[in-house]
């Protein structure tokens, strides 16, 4: 029955007495109030998604200097609402959606304290419609925010608190699974967790900490500009900050993976090769990925050089060996389940049948070969104490976090939002074919945008987040002219990935208004892997006796380039004259 | 049971590891341990590292020093020769106070940076050669001192990469290093 407020009739499913129903596509027991609320998040995520790319048109359109939209006035108010309606909202509140199916959806529970969730929920849309109205109202003597909002730079303190506003609704929102994960363990001590109900945990474990650097920051900064404090050091904002800054992004990370090891399952029949070796991948990034944060103050004075290797080794690269440990075990969960279902002959033949007309299969598939090639490995480059300063604050910086965000995070959830759409939603997409090509259009032209932007920052030096420096630097014969051309490629390739963005949104939303009702299981059967899920559970067969070479050869392919542009950004280094003690 | 959607169940802890990826974890962690060891040897070992000393330091206090060090060095066309190897740059909306500076190559100099005001961007690199550049944070509240020698004379550029207010885009400088005598 659907609730009187749900004219659009999108939280309509038919449950059973006890408020269930099993998912014919992953054979989940779903419960209406986790069904719901996924549903609600997933659908605010999209607004915001909407918002944020209307904004990456005119960001993108400035920064091609030879369109060069915006005064600096207003660009730096449009990047910072590109920037929190993107990475921020976007992000989390998907990632509060895949909270809920990771735990008690997965798990086959209903969601605990539905009424918190509903607040968390509110509470998180009152702090991003604030941010958006005190970054959208910036007036003099403050300044726009970006992301950063770095003190002493002023900034409205009521920007600080709708900050902190979103942060405690995230934190509401995220109770409910941690009550649904605590009943589980209560109810069964002894069992082991599915790998995406383990994986979620993590995330939502990574996010808290996340979080709480988040109010750390903003609350007395907040206090600051409100003249209650006298002052905040600015070395120690950073630290604090980033915190929260990049925190936040190994949130989309992990929640990112979650969802690899996710859809690759259900729509490609990857199996978990070992559930030993992945979840051991998890507890690291647990341990470690956090300490990430420490990229972003490795050019910085405050801090000492060994706090610096330290952490932004992540302790001896454990996160980054964790990444490497997922970078073979997807494909190989993917390599070794298709050779099981008899779809995989010679060394790539399970790649070659693996269904890449399905936008939930190939956004996931590009998602991880785009974010492991160009975002992985220049996260490591410029993770590097040396190697920053030549990242330090460039458009390349601004490349990495395109190709971690974007081409990994984004097109991931773009993925999984296809697969709500036709599960959850229960509508087809309006239209197959396009639907088809939009993971191509979107990963292809998105990914030489973000090259460009690379290149652009290392090797022309292009500062990020400034209206005018290429073509001319007022008061000076200096320019990057150099960089033009590139910049003109960038420009190009970003404006045909905001199409591409856009036509998402069409078919999205278009398929929820408008998409044909799916009444009949057989039209959700074209989701579902080669020869069904119950293979993955035959434990006379297991998966890890099957052949893995052909992710072997890729993950060779991977560490060379890995090696090649280490190599790269070492040999630009030792051209410079001689710097640091 | 090898779903990622169902608990595993049995001994999955004892599981045997393909051997593929018993390969794999092993040039997974040496390739870690190469990241690592790489950049710590380059901080004693290496030319380029972001490292020099801070102090804790007032923008007032430091315009005072910045203020001496002016009037000790020697005013020219090109800019101000330092009397010593101490060059103080004071970052402040929008404008590098103490730049253009004139030094000579092959020479090592201190290079005390500073911000008046707001977070700054140190970005520099010489006119002909973009794609040498390196970036450092500037902080008010902090003193840093990185030592700078430059090998080959010509005119360097410092631009701003530090969102530091409407007029960012024009916040530029110069150092013109000549040929050492």
């Amino acid at each position: 029955m659907a609730h009187r407020y749900d004219v659009l009739g999108l939280f309509d499913n038919e449950y059973d007495d006890e408020g269930f129903r099993t998912c014919s596509v992953t054979g989940l027991r779903i419960h209406r109030t986790v069904e719901n609320h996924v549903k609600l998040f997933g659908l605010t995520a999209v607004v915001a998604l909407l918002v944020g790319g209307i904004f990456a048109f005119t960001v993108a359109t400035t920064r091609w200097e030879a369109i060069g939209l915006l005064g600096p006035d207003a660009f730096y108010t449009h990047l910072s609402m590109h920037a929190w309606n993107l990475l921020i909202f976007w992000m989390v509140f998907m990632e509060v959606a895949i909270l809920y199916v990771g735990g008690p959806m997965v798990l086959g529970r209903r969601l605990p304290w539905t009424k918190v969730a509903t607040a968390g929920w509110l509470t998180m849309v009152a702090g991003a419609v604030a941010v958006n109205y005190t970054i959208w109202t910036t007036s003099a003597p403050n300044e726009a925010p970006l992301l950063t909002a770095y003190v002493p730079m002023p900034v409205s303190p009521w920007f600080y608190a709708a900050a902190c506003l979103f942060i405690v609704g995230t934190v509401i929102a995220a109770l409910p699974f941690f009550v649904a994960m605590w009943r589980e363990k209560r109810e069964h001590p002894g069992k082991t967790l599915p790998l995406v109900a383990f994986a979620a945990f993590v995330t939502s474990i990574i996010a808290v900490e996340a979080l709480v650097g988040g109010l750390v920051a903003f609350a007395p900064a907040m206090l600051w500009r409100l003249e209650i404090i006298e002052w905040v050091d600015a070395a120690w904002y950073r630290q604090m900050y980033w915190i929260i800054g990049h925190g936040t992004q190994q949130i989309n990370l992990v929640a990112m993976i979650t969802v690899w090891y996710f859809l690759t399952h259900v729509v490609a029949g990857a199996e978990v090769v070992s559930e030993k070796v992945s979840r051991t991948a998890f507890i690291l990034y647990l341990f470690f990925i956090n300490l990430g944060a420490a990229h972003h103050l490795l050019s910085d004075p405050a801090v000492s050089t060994g706090w610096r290797i330290w952490n932004t080794s992540y302790a001896f690269y454990g996160a980054t060996f964790a990444s490497l440990i997922h970078a073979f075990a997807i494909p190989a969960g993917i390599e070794a389940g298709r050779r099981k279902r008899g779809k995989g002959g010679g060394l790539f033949g399970w790649l070659t049948s693996a269904p890449w007309g399905n936008p939930v299969f190939s956004s996931t598939i590009f998602s991880i070969i785009l974010f492991g090639f160009l975002g992985g490995i220049t996260g490591v480059m410029m993770g590097q104490l040396q190697l920053n300063m030549t990242w330090h604050n460039t458009f390349a910086t601004v490349g990495h976090f395109h190709a971690t965000v974007v081409l990994g995070t984004t097109v991931a959830f773009m993925g999984l939002l296809f697969f709500l759409i036709r599960t959850m939603f229960r509508r087809q997409w309006l239209s197959t074919r396009l639907a088809a090509i939009q993971p191509y259009l979107y990963a292809g032209a998105m990914g030489v945008a973000v090259l460009m932007m690379m290149y652009v920052g290392i090797l022309y030096g292009v500062p990020r987040r400034t209206v005018e420096v290429v073509s001319n630097i007022q008061g000076t014969e200096f320019d990057l002219a150099a960089a033009s051309p590139l910049f003109a490629i960038f420009g190009i390739f970003a404006l045909l990935a905001i199409a591409a963005g856009v036509l998402f949104i069409l078919l999205a939303v278009g398929s929820l208004l408008f998409g044909k009702r799916i009444d009949d299981e057989s039209n959700v059967s074209d989701l579902v892997a080669d020869g069904g899920l119950a293979l993955a559970e035959d434990p006379d067969d297991p998966v890890h006796a099957y052949e893995m070479r052909g992710t072997f050869v890729l993950c060779l392919v991977f560490l060379a380039a890995f090696v090649i542009t280490y190599l790269l950004n070492w040999y630009l280094l030792t051209q410079l004259w001689a710097i640091g003690a | 049971m090898t779903s990622p959607l169902k608990p595993p169940e049995g001994d999955w802890w004892s599981q045997p590891v393909n051997r593929r990826e018993s390969i794999w974890l092993g040039l997974g962690a040496v390739w870690s341990v190469i990241l690592f060891g790489w950049m710590s040897v380059w901080t004693t070992a290496g030319e380029q590292n972001p490292i020099g000393e801070t102090y804790r330091i007032e923008s007032e206090a430091f315009r005072e020093k910045l203020s001496a060090y002016k009037d000790a060095a020697t005013e020219t066309d090109e800019g101000l020769v330092p009397p010593g190897t101490d060059v103080y740059i004071q970052a402040m909306r929008f404008y590098w106070d103490g730049a253009p500076v004139v030094l000579e190559a092959g020479t090592e100099y201190d290079i005390h940076l500073n911000s008046m005001d707001v977070q700054h961007g140190f970005s520099l690199r010489p006119e002909d050669a973009l794609s040498k550049q390196i970036n450092l944070q500037v902080l008010p509240g902090y003193e840093w001192v990185v030592p700078m020698t430059f090998d080959e004379p010509g005119t360097y550029h410092i631009i701003c990469n530090e969102f530091c207010g409407q007029g960012h885009r024009t916040m530029h400088g110069t150092i013109i290093v000549t040929e050492g005598s």
